[in-house]
């Protein structure tokens, strides 16, 4: 028999041997001349919204620029956040991205320790001498989605649903019934939180239950746990989904009207490309429609079930947002 | 989708307890045995991600069978630890929640890529029983169900039954209260508690399965949300018996519905306080003289 000690070594060494088959790293080797970019998650990369799309955006400085290298973690909880953004500190990394305005705190307390490393979070607005933030005008795009979806519905009422209530969703969502709005003033507009980013099933009741309430066109900004609500729509054969983050017009595309997306490769590139240059200037780095990191992306495959008035209304609602004519009601901000 | 809100709340408890259900029969199993399996979560959640790639061929009872498979797999591993090496329960099981999160992370993304399975997953529909499905209000909850959720009704009654009138289930009883008697009159403990380890992750991976079959079409990384844990929780408001923990399984069901309806009606109250009812309700009777009473005796003990 083994001993008590040994048992538990036994068991440790098993454990460890099967977390680091589990583990997400992806670093390369380090070369003199090389570009390190790191990129922190809250969620799993096939989510095929907010985080597999940040990955995509990694993966687009990995092969665009020369001499990149790149690694990916997921995390959690704030305190992971710092342990992270210390590890690749201390690593000699030049960019690390926290993808999420809920990276801001930690990348404020860790970028002092670190000043050759820039910090930049997607989201947020602390800015300092090595941090810095991207601030999405997803709103923008959301507007245009609620004129669709406000044209579209039969049955006078909407939804939409978050992961949890943070503050980019809300403004999203905000945007989205004004949008709405605009085009039906009766329109009654149906806000549901899932509590979490990766509870499909979760995700799928809260569908259920607006649609069972009438609801017939639902916009979902939950990631993961958004699929569940895909899948209710899908069930429902009545109803219309509108996709977010990343371009989800090919999750569902029977159901799904399109989707408000934000390039984020498009926008990593941006800032990768100031960083590796040496010319980066920690600033809130606004991205927005008219540089075309945000935007509406209808579905091919319905266009021609959305009225000709409502694409319309979208045009012209995009054409002020691009000449900057356009101001987004109050109680509205940005992502 | 018709019969009101009311219905549709039912509806919504049943669903949403269907999974619950099965993993907490499972752990009732496994604690009867005298094991505490912290690890569920691995179970389920490998369960999920079993039942989606068997699925793939098309045929969801062999998904079923895919999810059950791979809830035994993560259980044999916390068995071997717990039974025949005795490793700490607790440590043991909070590694295999890790595990079975992490190994289906890296299972998916190398099988799927990082852009996921979609939706193409195939599932069951609810498969209305005549008659007993018209009757008002708790008909369309209860007899407007995948077949999984009818399955419980057979399982719950036949479980009470093999606890308390067979001679497995008195061995069962007798290893989780007492092993050094029940070695005494001829049982093995570590046979007995291997099965109820097994059987208890065929249970879990059953529930996970669940989520992909009977509900969202498709897998995602950490769906499993917490199940195991709150199923852990649900044995203990069940007082470790079948129909106690089937109840109990449609209490955080229930919770869980009624946050959803009220969110879509516009209620004010923070939508978590529903939700933290049952947990609520869990402590008061974990902190009663009655909850230890009911407890199996050796619970989360080394066997001898």
């Amino acid at each position: 028999m083994l001993t008590k000690t040994g048992r538990f070594i036994v068991l440790n060494i098993g454990v460890g041997i099967l977390l680091a088959c589990s583990s997400r790293g992806d670093s390369s080797p380090k070369s003199a001349n090389s570009f390190k970019v790191a990129l922190l998650t809250p969620g799993p990369i096939s989510d095929q919204s907010w985080n597999g799309s940040a990955y995509a955006g990694l993966m687009r400085i990995k092969d665009s620029i020369a001499g990149a290298t790149v690694s990916h973690i997921q995390t959690k909880t704030p305190a992971e956040f710092e342990e992270n953004f210390r590890q690749y500190g201390a690593a000699g990394y030049s960019l690390v991205i926290g993808h999420g305005f809920e990276f801001q705190d930690a990348a404020a307390r860790v970028g002092p320790e670190f000043p050759k490393t820039t910090y930049i979070t997607t989201g947020g607005n602390t800015v300092g001498a090595n941090v810095a933030a991207m601030s999405f005008s997803f709103d923008e795009p959301s507007y245009l989605a609620g004129i669709v979806a406000g044209s579209m519905t039969k049955s006078g009422m909407i939804g939409c649903i978050g992961g949890t209530e943070i503050p980019p969703v809300k403004a999203a969502f905000d945007a989205f019934t004004a949008g709405a709005t605009s085009v039906n003033p009766k329109v009654t507009v149906l806000v549901s939180y899932i509590g979490n980013w990766e509870d499909a099933s979760a995700g799928k009741e809260q569908a259920l239950a607006q649609l069972g309430r009438g609801a017939d066109v639902i916009f979902q900004d939950a990631d993961a746990a958004g699929l569940g609500a895909f899948q209710a729509v899908r069930e429902a054969k009545h109803a219309y989904a509108i996709g977010s983050n990343a371009d989800q017009n090919a999750v569902a595309p029977e159901v799904t009207l399109g989707s408000v997306v934000i390039d984020l490769p498009h926008a990593f590139m941006v800032i990768a490309r100031e960083v590796h240059g040496g010319q980066f200037k920690p600033r809130i780095v606004k991205l927005d429609m008219r540089l075309d990191v945000v935007r509406w992306t209808v579905n091919p495959a319905l266009a021609t079930k959305i009225p000709a008035a409502a694409t319309h209304a979208v045009d012209s609602v995009r054409a002020q947002m691009l000449s900057g004519k356009f101001v987004l009601p109050a109680a509205t901000g940005s992502k | 989708m018709s019969g009101g809100p009311l219905t549709a709340f039912l509806e919504a408890g049943v669903r949403t307890a269907t999974p619950l259900a099965y993993a907490a029969l499972g752990e009732l199993v496994v604690e009867r045995a005298g094991v505490i399996n912290i690890g569920l979560e691995g179970a389920i959640i490998g369960g999920a991600f079993g039942a989606l790639v068997f699925a793939d061929t098309g045929s969801v009872p062999l998904g079923f069978a895919g999810a059950a498979l791979a809830g035994i797999l993560v259980a044999a591993l916390f068995a071997l630890f717990v039974v025949t090496l005795r490793t700490d329960q607790i440590i043991t099981g909070t590694a295999m929640s890790m595990l079975g999160l992490g190994l289906t992370g890296t299972l998916y993304r190398t099988m799927y890529g990082s852009a996921g399975a979609s939706l193409h997953t195939p599932t069951i529909a609810p498969a209305p029983v005549p008659g007993l499905s018209a009757i008002p209000v708790i008909g369309p909850a209860l007899f407007d169900q995948p077949v999984v959720t009818y399955a419980l009704y057979v399982l719950v009654p036949a479980l009470a039954w093999w606890f308390y009138r067979s001679a497995a289930g008195l061995a069962l009883r007798a290893v989780g209260e007492h092993p050094e008697a029940a070695r005494g009159a001829g049982i093995s403990p570590d046979r007995v508690q291997w099965a109820a380890i097994l059987f208890g992750g065929a249970m879990g991976g059953i529930g996970g399965g669940t989520l992909v079959l009977a509900q969202v079409g498709t897998f995602a990384e950490g769906m499993s949300a917490g199940r195991g844990f709150i199923a852990i929780a649900i044995v203990v408001l069940g007082r470790w018996t079948p129909f106690g923990v089937a109840g109990a399984a449609l209490l955080f069901g229930a919770a869980s519905a009624l946050q959803t309806l009220a969110q879509t009606t516009g209620w004010t109250m923070p939508y978590q306080l529903p939700l933290a009812f049952p947990y609520v309700l869990t402590l008061v009777l974990l902190a009663s003289a009655r909850a230890r009473t009911a407890a199996p005796a050796a619970l989360g003990q080394r066997s001898a």
